[in-house]
């Protein structure tokens, strides 16, 4: 069985890569892949303890953490494209018309 | 009984529910809420005199006791302050003549303040707080409670005397001195009520308790007398400031800038006589330190001589009548303080001769309070009837007014020839035992003998002053040929009180032929274990007529009022005589009052102003400093924060990350190397 170690230090690195993307990226498309990186590092970490743990509470954590992220996708692409209508871009630090 | 005399609390709460009424509501009533106001003090004096009745038939009275309700008022570490009532003799007398005559000066005020328009609320509600200062007095249980209702009249003379500081009738010169002199009785006074307060507080110290009931009952003996000491000459410093006694007596002439009946109600039944009160109240506490019954009996006897001086050549009737005040003041507090001087002795010594004169000097002392409160309203409220007829203050312009207004120059007379000391009238006996009083020590060789000796000289020769000033005063405004305009006899509501006065001015005297000094000595009885023997009135009145002072003093009142006899209606009325640049220098030097307003002036200058200086700098960069470091710390603080609200929501990302990164390396370093949570 492979160390439980391998499956904690790839989700770590996956969520660094998404935090990574976050941080340095200006485009809102780029940014909202990287939440969706981040989030998937958390649904191995899920996985990983549920299948040593021994109970699958984790499992099912991983089908709502999916469902809802694809709802969070669908309504960050649908902010995107309004935001492109009206401003013309997508990066988020020229979207400042509501900020203090 | 009939069971008023638990309702006496009623008393101050009557006219300090018509202060309530009258304020808000008053200028809808007729009057602007003069009859409330007269309706709240004679509500106040029916209850005082059914309460006092009462009492004197209860068994507190047989028996000695004063009658005592206190309710917790608030409680500080081991000491508690209650709030209650506290009845005797004393507090009866209070209760009755504040409130018998406050109901005549505000039955007098509808007439004289009749044309004062919408301004008759305030001072309708501000009299009746005013007396509701009083009367609250008057029952308190304790100091504290006491203090209260003291400051409560001093805001009131404040408010009162300054009462036409806005607009004056006789425009904003006087105006300006009105607000001024207002100003001045509330700092001079505040001098005094500091000291009084600093002398509660030592004997809260001393005695753990401010309760009258508690402090008379407790064993003296106990007490460091050096302390006690000191917490008796405060409470009289308190005391000169609030009866206006020798160093401190200043703001009592400048405090006639107020209406007439203002004048009359802080000479004759409120504020002036509070300070008397305390003295007389404080009696049980006092006869332990008798060297400092000494200095009160020597600041009485000073005051009387010294401002009886400044009232021989002054021009304003009412200035000459608050002069006379001061005067019969000190008489009060030379009384007193020799009569505590002999009791001390007395009770010392167990000597029952001394026991005897020191309490014939306390009930002299309060006696002659009694008396001048009726003849001291009498003569105000005529002087405010000569005013509203004349329209000037400035005896220079009256004269001659005995045939146009004769109710108020009989009624005057009476009350000048009270006051000056003539037989039968209220006047003569209680300056006689004030003189008697005075005169005991020495008769008796005892060891400050020779001190009260000069004291009743000086009274005597007062007595002479009286005389005279007042016999002036009366000469020079109602007799002669008229030299100003005059409108003729004041209104009803004015003359009634004053006759009403009149009759009390000369039979409030006679109090004294049925035992009255028994009656005033019930509240050292209650307070004092030794059995203090007295004299039945007949015994009295045979000494007063035995004895060779009272001739003396009456041929000393008779010369004075045929000098001024001589002087102001003999020779006739030269108006070049009166002119300022015909003065003499002592003339000016008494006119100026012996400069005790420059002197003030110069003290307050000199000393108040530095310590004021140095308070301010205090407040503005002690105080204000550290108020304004801390909002400016905190304000600074924000605006250094705020730099990091970028509004790039990647910047809020990477912080957040940031701070979830570094607390999971405080957790793991903590993990590691403390072994665990």
């Amino acid at each position: 069985m492979i160390d439980i170690s391998f499956f904690l230090v790839f989700s770590a690195i996956l969520f660094g890569i998404g935090m990574f993307g976050l941080i340095s990226s200006k485009r809102g498309l780029v940014t909202l892949m990287s939440i969706e990186l981040m989030l998937n590092a958390a649904n191995i970490n899920f996985v990983a303890f549920a299948s040593y743990g021994g109970h699958t509470d984790g499992m099912v954590f991983v089908i709502f953490t999916i469902a809802i992220a694809a709802a969070e996708v669908a309504v960050g692409i649908a902010l995107m494209l309004n935001a492109y209508k009206i401003q013309k871009t997508t990066e988020v630090d020229k979207l400042s018309t509501m900020r203090w | 009984m009939i069971g008023i005399l638990d309702y006496v609390w009623l008393v101050p709460l009557a006219p300090v529910l018509c202060f309530v009424i009258a304020g808000f509501f008053g200028k809808k009533t007729p009057q602007g809420g003069g009859y409330i106001a007269i309706a709240g003090a004679l509500i106040a004096f029916i209850i005082a005199a059914l309460a006092s009745y009462d009492y004197f038939t209860s068994d507190y009275y047989a028996n000695n006791i004063a009658y005592t309700v206190e309710m917790e008022w608030m409680a500080v570490g081991e000491f508690s302050i209650n709030f209650g009532v506290y009845i005797d003799t004393l507090s009866c007398i209070m209760m009755l003549f504040a409130s018998f005559i406050s109901t005549l000066i505000f039955i007098y005020s509808i007439g004289y303040m009749d044309d004062q328009g919408v301004k008759k609320t305030r001072y309708y509600a501000e009299v009746s707080l005013f007396l509701t200062g009083m009367l609250g007095l008057a029952v308190s249980s304790n100091y504290l409670e006491m203090f209260v209702f003291w400051e409560v009249m001093g805001l009131c003379s404040y408010l009162l005397i300054g009462f036409w500081s806005f607009t004056h009738p006789e425009g904003d010169e006087a105006a300006f001195r009105a607000s001024s002199a207002a100003k001045k009785a509330f700092l001079v006074t505040r001098l005094g009520d500091v000291c009084l307060m600093a002398g509660l507080f030592v004997l809260l110290h001393l005695f753990g308790s401010l309760d009258y009931a508690d402090i008379f009952n407790f064993d003296i003996a106990t007490v460091d007398s050096n302390m006690l000491m000191v917490a008796i000459l405060l409470m009289f410093a308190g005391v000169v400031g609030k009866s206006a006694q020798f160093p401190l007596h200043d703001w009592l002439p400048d405090a006639m800038a107020g209406p007439t009946t203002v004048s009359a109600l802080i000479h004759a039944a409120t504020m002036v006589k509070a300070g008397i009160y305390l003295v007389a109240r404080s009696y049980p506490i006092f006869i332990h330190c008798t060297d400092a019954m000494i200095i009160v009996a020597v600041i009485g006897g000073v005051t009387a001589i010294y401002t009886a001086s400044m009232a021989l050549n002054n021009m304003n009737i009412k200035r000459v009548l608050a002069y006379s005040t001061l005067s019969q003041l000190g008489y009060m507090v030379l009384a007193l303080g020799a009569g505590a001087y002999l009791m001390s002795l007395g009770i010392e010594e167990g000597e029952p001769e001394l026991m005897l004169l020191g309490g014939a000097g306390y009930a002299a002392g309060i006696f002659h309070m009694i008396n001048h409160a009726f003849f001291k309203a009498l003569l105000f409220l005529c002087s405010g009837s000569v005013i509203h007829a004349v329209g000037t203050e400035d005896m220079r312009m009256m004269g001659g007014l005995r045939t146009k207004m004769p109710i108020t120059a009989y009624t005057m007379l009476i009350g000048s020839l009270s006051i000056a000391g003539i037989p039968i009238l209220s006047g003569f006996w209680s300056k006689d035992l004030v003189l008697e009083a005075a005169f005991a020590p020495f008769h008796h060789g005892l060891g400050a003998g020779s001190i009260f000796m000069v004291l009743f000289i000086l009274g005597m020769i007062t007595a002479f002053m009286t005389a005279f000033y007042m016999f002036r005063m009366w000469f020079m405004t109602f007799c002669g040929e008229p030299r100003g305009h005059c409108h003729g006899e004041s209104p009803k509501p004015m003359t009634v009180p004053l006759c009403i006065l009149a009759v009390f001015a000369v039979i409030s005297g006679l109090f004294v032929v049925f035992d009255g000094s028994y009656y005033i000595l019930e509240s050292l009885r209650t307070t004092i274990d030794t059995v203090i023997p007295f004299h039945t009135g007949m015994e009295i009145v045979e000494e007063i007529f035995t004895a060779i002072p009272t001739y003396v003093a009456l041929v000393l009142a008779v010369v004075g009022i045929g000098i001024a006899w001589k002087l102001y209606v003999k020779t006739p009325y030269d108006a070049e005589a009166f002119k300022p640049e015909n003065h003499g220098a002592l003339y000016n030097f008494n006119a100026k009052r012996h400069y005790f307003p420059e002197l003030y002036n110069w003290i307050s200058w000199k000393f108040g102003a530095g310590v004021a200086k140095g308070v301010n700098a205090l407040d503005v960069h002690v105080v204000d400093g550290t108020v304004n470091g801390l909002s400016n710390a905190v304000v600074g603080g924000g605006e250094g924060l705020s730099a990091v609200q970028t509004g790039y929501v990647r910047d809020y990302a990477g912080l957040v990350a940031v701070g979830v990164i570094s607390i999971l390396a405080v957790f793991c370093l903590i993990f590691l190397y403390g072994g665990g949570f």
